[in-house]
Parts: structure tokens; sequence; C-alpha cells
């Protein structure tokens, strides 16, 4: 795992924090929403496991808007 | 007695069906005026007009003499299942609306503070509407609908969707602003109407069968029944079975229909005078407005 | 127009709430990020992961900053064009399918405030966003790759913001005439498809609002012709008002639609 080693993670980490944040916010909606469509636990291991298109999909298409 | 409100010939099409046809009816300020008629008589589809949600295909909607009036000014309107934001709250909404109706800001969170007070809705204020129950959205329903203090209060089946309890609160509420408010409202529950109304209006498949107080209705509509009562049933039965009227018994009582009742009565009377029978008590019964309403739907 | 600001409140805050107003610049700002970072440790990320033959020569095009700042452009007309169409496709026909409009209609409001409400909301949601985005690749693309010019950028994301706000104009006005499914699908077609057939038969025109972000682009390595820019500019600008009268009209329309 020599290549780790000459990345920048200063330059990096931003793109981690931003998909870090994605899911936190999708989680924190999805936590308080009262109905998604389709049953919750699924979006949370959307949300979780596909980062960043997971929180994107969940938003557009989990969340019933009202 | 100056009308608030006056309709002209209000229509309504949809393609080839007649929603509403040809309704001419006025609301005189201050009063309260039930409509009535069976589901797809066109209650919902008059209300929509008078709130200016649905354009007439024809006809006329004047506010005090106006012609063509925008009278979405001087309305507050309750769908029959009003729909919020689940994100608002039920102090946010009813600010929104009452804003959205022309109220100076400054005065619109305690007006709409009070008005939720008034409809019960005191402990929920900044609860959002989405976690609500339907009686509770009946009552925010209410609430944005009489925040701005408006003139003329429509409402759609304000009642119909509650329990009995929830219902004699609202009917209670709606009777408290009957003083302020001129008010126009869709029911099919006749207990309701009969509490509350100076006026009623009649419509039947669109078309308006039948206007006037509850009185005129009544005594329009009634048909002459009188209610003789016996000292046994053996004497009811004797009656039933000898009398040369239309009678039903029932235990110690006996039913005349008359079709003439003037002339009638005086010879029914003197017949049971003379009839040897015991008896107790000779009543005359006035029709429900339920008979009155299953008669009046009925007539072709 | 006093209702103008009750109506922008209510918008400003439901996209607070449904957190729109902080995933849509996320989404933005990440594809600004990523498209830098890719391109300039791409022959790591290949050698990491590939199984590349020893000897095999792989030549990877060295790309320039421009191309770079172009990439991520990229990214946002289809991953971009796709989150704002179906982010914001339902602003007016939900409100129309779910009877929360009813209350709204009912009150003496004017039909341009309702629209421009929301039109604000979303346009401003769509730019910061954007720019977060482009501000945050060019920085990186700076880091990485060499400098762009100050003046160039920002006529490259001006213009980019024309067409950005021509999209919202689209998505918002086909939301008050039709059912939100149908608004996406228009809306998609106008925004993505239409820009297809422009690359492929547009060579016999050259003023469009879909040509707007390829003028974009020339400002980066040069300039685009400054006639068909502007008159570019200028047709867009006049789409944007047509589209906004447009809409404008369909939501009065509409509004007996709704749910009773």
């Amino acid at each position: 795992m020599d290549f780790l080693e000459g990345i920048p993670w200063g330059i990096i980490a931003p793109i981690f924090i931003i998909q870090l944040l994605l899911l936190i916010i999708a989680l924190i909606d999805l936590s308080k929403i009262s109905d998604t469509n389709g049953p919750k636990w699924v979006w949370a291991l959307v949300i979780i496991f596909f980062s960043i298109f997971g929180p994107i999909t969940y938003f557009i298409i989990g969340r019933k808007q009202g | 007695m100056t009308a608030i409100l006056e309709t002209t010939n209000l229509t309504k099409i949809y393609g080839s069906e007649q929603a509403v046809n040809k309704v001419s009816f006025s609301l005189i300020e201050g009063t309260s005026t039930a409509l009535i008629g069976p589901n797809g008589s066109g209650k919902t589809t008059t209300l929509s007009m008078l709130a200016g949600l649905l354009q007439p295909t024809d006809g006329m909607i004047s506010f005090n003499g106006e012609k063509h009036a925008d009278i979405r000014k001087h309305i507050g309107f309750l769908p029959q299942y009003p729909q919020f934001f689940s994100w608002m709250t039920a102090l946010e909404f009813t600010e929104m609306a009452a804003r959205l109706s022309g109220m100076d800001s400054r005065h619109t969170k305690i007006e709409a503070q009070k008005t939720l007070e008034f409809v019960g809705l005191g402990e929920a204020l900044r609860k959002k509407t989405g976690a609500f129950s339907g009686g509770m959205k009946q009552r925010l329903g209410l609430a944005q609908a009489i925040v701005h203090k408006p003139k003329i209060l429509l409402l759609d089946e304000p009642v119909s969707a509650l329990d009995p309890v929830g219902r004699r609160e609202i009917m209670n509420l709606l009777k408290s602003l009957q003083q302020n408010m001129t008010i126009l409202y869709s029911t099919h529950i006749l207990n309701d109407a009969e509490e509350m109304t100076n006026q009623l209006l009649f419509l039947r498949k669109g078309e308006l069968v039948e206007q006037g107080s509850l009185s005129d209705v009544k005594t329009k509509y009634d048909s002459p029944r009188y209610r003789v009562e016996f000292a046994s049933a053996q004497d009811a039965l004797t009656f039933a079975a000898r009398s040369p009227w239309k009678v039903s018994y029932e235990e110690i009582f006996a039913f005349i229909d008359l079709d003439n009742e003037l002339p009638e009565m005086n010879a029914v009377l003197g017949y049971l005078a003379n009839s040897g029978l015991g008896i107790r008590k000779v009543e005359r019964q006035t029709s429900s407005l339920e008979e009155i309403f299953m008669k009046v739907a009925r007539q072709e | 127009m006093k209702n103008l600001i009750v109506l922008f409140q209510k918008e400003w805050r439901e996209n607070t709430r449904n957190f729109k107003i902080l995933w849509i610049p996320l989404v933005f700002i990440f594809f600004g990020l990523s498209e830098p970072l890719t391109s300039y440790y791409l022959p790591q990320i290949l050698e990491a992961v590939g199984n590349l033959p020893e000897d095999a020569v792989f030549s990877l095009p060295e790309f320039t900053a421009a191309q770079v700042i172009m990439a991520t452009m990229g990214q946002y007309q289809f991953f971009g064009m796709l989150v704002l169409v179906l982010g914001f496709a339902g602003t007016i026909s939900r409100e129309r399918k779910n009877g929360t409009g009813t209350l709204i209609y009912v009150r003496p409001i004017s039909y341009l405030s309702y629209f421009l409400s929301k039109w604000k909301v979303i346009g401003t949601i769509a730019l910061v966003s954007v720019w977060l985005g482009l501000l945050t690749t060019w920085y990186y693309t700076e880091l990485l790759f060499g400098k762009v010019d100050t003046a160039d950028f920002f006529a490259f994301a001006g213009t980019y913001s024309v067409w950005i706000l021509f999209v919202v104009t689209i998505v918002v006005a086909m939301s008050a005439w039709l059912p939100t499914g149908a608004a996406a699908t228009v809306s998609l077609l106008l925004v993505l498809l239409v820009q297809i057939v422009d690359s492929l038969l547009g060579a016999y025109w050259t003023i469009s609002p879909w040509k707007l972000a390829i003028y974009a682009t020339q400002w980066l390595t040069g300039s685009p012709d400054a006639t068909n820019f502007w008159w570019s500019i200028v047709v867009t600008l006049i789409a944007i008002v047509g589209l906004v009268v447009f809409g404008v009209w369909m939501s009065k329309r509409n509004a007996s639609k709704t749910k009773i």
C-alpha cells in the first residue's frame, strides 16, 4: 500500500468530508421524516452504502414531500 | 337585509356534464345558509366557484352589489379535507394565511395565536402539521379560514369527518362565529343544518330545487300528520280498522295522514269524539328536515 | 407584490427544512472537487486498481487547467441538470396534487408573486450551488494544474450562470404547466436532449440558449465570437422572460386543478 504515502491528505480530505456531511444530513432527515417512499430501513442502507449517490437518490425520490 | 353576496345563474359545465346549472341565490349579511343535497349534487363545485378556485362557465358572482368581484379578499374557505404543508407548524401556517389574506404583518402573530387558541389548538401552536390528527387538521382549517376576519365564511362539510364530540365542539365554534360573519356551509348531516341556519339551499343534480328559510321550507313540504294516543292498544287497533282515513298504528298510537288538512281534520275530530274510544292526546307532528330532504331529493 | 415576501419566506423555509439548501450545494461542490482530483490522480488510481501489464505503454493525456474546469462543467451539464430538474420539478405541481396549494389559491395572491417566489428561491439555490462548485474547482485546478486567469474564470462562470437561470426557469414553468412526472420529463428533454440535438445539428445556427455552455467554456481558452455570444445571451434572457410569463399564466390556469 505504498501508493497511499504519496497522497497529500490535506487536499483529498474535503471530498470525504462532503460525502460524510451528505450522509449525515440524509440520515438526520430520514430519522425525522414521518414517511418515505418505500421502507425506511432500505433507505438507511442506500444512504450508508452508496457513497454520494445514496444520499442524493434518497433526497430526490426517497423522501415524501409535503 | 342587504345581500352581501349574490349569485346569478351560476353555471359550471365539465364537458357534457352540468355540475352546477343556473344557480341563483343571495346571502344576507350576518346570516347562516346551509347548502344541502345528495352526493354529487354540486355543493363542492358551487363553493369552489365562490372561493375563486373554479372559473364559472357562466353566470355571475357579486359582492356587495359589485359585479364580478374578486371575492377572495372577503372570504375564508375551509375545504372538506384541508391539506397543510407538513413541515410547517400550526402557528406558522396560520400566520402565513393571515398575511396572504392581506392582514398587516404587525398583528398576524398575535391574531394567529388567538385564533388557534379559539379553535382549541392552544397546546399545538408549535407542532408540525404533519403530525396532526384529522380533528386537529379540521380545527386548523377553521383557524386559517377565520384568522383574517373575513366577511364571508365558506365551509365544505365542516364537521362530517369528525367524531360526535369533535362535531359538537366545531358546531359550537361556528355558532359563536355567526354574529360576526356571514356563513355558507354545505352539509349532508341535516341535524347540523337544522341547528344553525337562516336559509336552506337544496341542490339536486346541480340545480337549486328549493330555497328559503327553515320554517318556510318546512311549511311548504310539511305533510299534515296527526298522532292520536289511545288509552289502550286495542282502541288504537279498532280506530285503525274502522276509520275511513289512511291510518297506521303502533302500540297505543295511531297516525293519520291527511291530504286536505283543514276540512278533514274537523271530520277526524268529530269521528274521534263519537267513537267511544279512550283518547288521551291528539297532536300534530311536523316533518323533520330529514324527511323533507328525502322528499325534495326524490321528486323529479 | 406584498405577498411576494410572504411566499418567498414560505419557499425559503421549505427548502431549509427539506435540506435542499444544504445538499444541493454540497453535490455541486463534490463534483467541483472530484473532477480536478480524479484528473490529477488518475495515473495513481489506475496503477492502484489496474492489472496493467508491466510494459504497457499507457500514455495519459496531460490535462490543461482550462480542460479540468470544462470537465467539471461537463459533470454539471449532466448530473447537475439531473439534480436541478428532479429536485425541483414538483415545486408547483406537487402543491396542486396534494392539495396544499388550495389554501394559498383561495387567498388574494397574485400568481406572478407565487411563481416568482419559487423562481427566486430555486434560482438562488442553483446559482449559489454552481458558484460554490465552480470556485472550488477553480481553487483545486490552480493548486494541481496551473493558473486560470481571473477575468476568464468570471466570464466563464457568469455566462454559465445565465444558462443555469434558463434551466431553472424551464423547470419551474414546466411544473406550473404539467404534473410532476411530465414536468420532469419535458424539462430533461428540453435541457439534455435539445442540447445534444443542438450540438449535432447546431452547425447551422450560432445563436441559441443551448450554445451558452459552449460559449462559456470558450472564455477559458480565448473568447467566443462576440456577436454570437451576445445575441445568445439576449435570446436566452428573452426566453427566460417568456417562460416566466408562460409559467405565471399556467399557475393561474391550473389552480383550479388543485385537490379540494
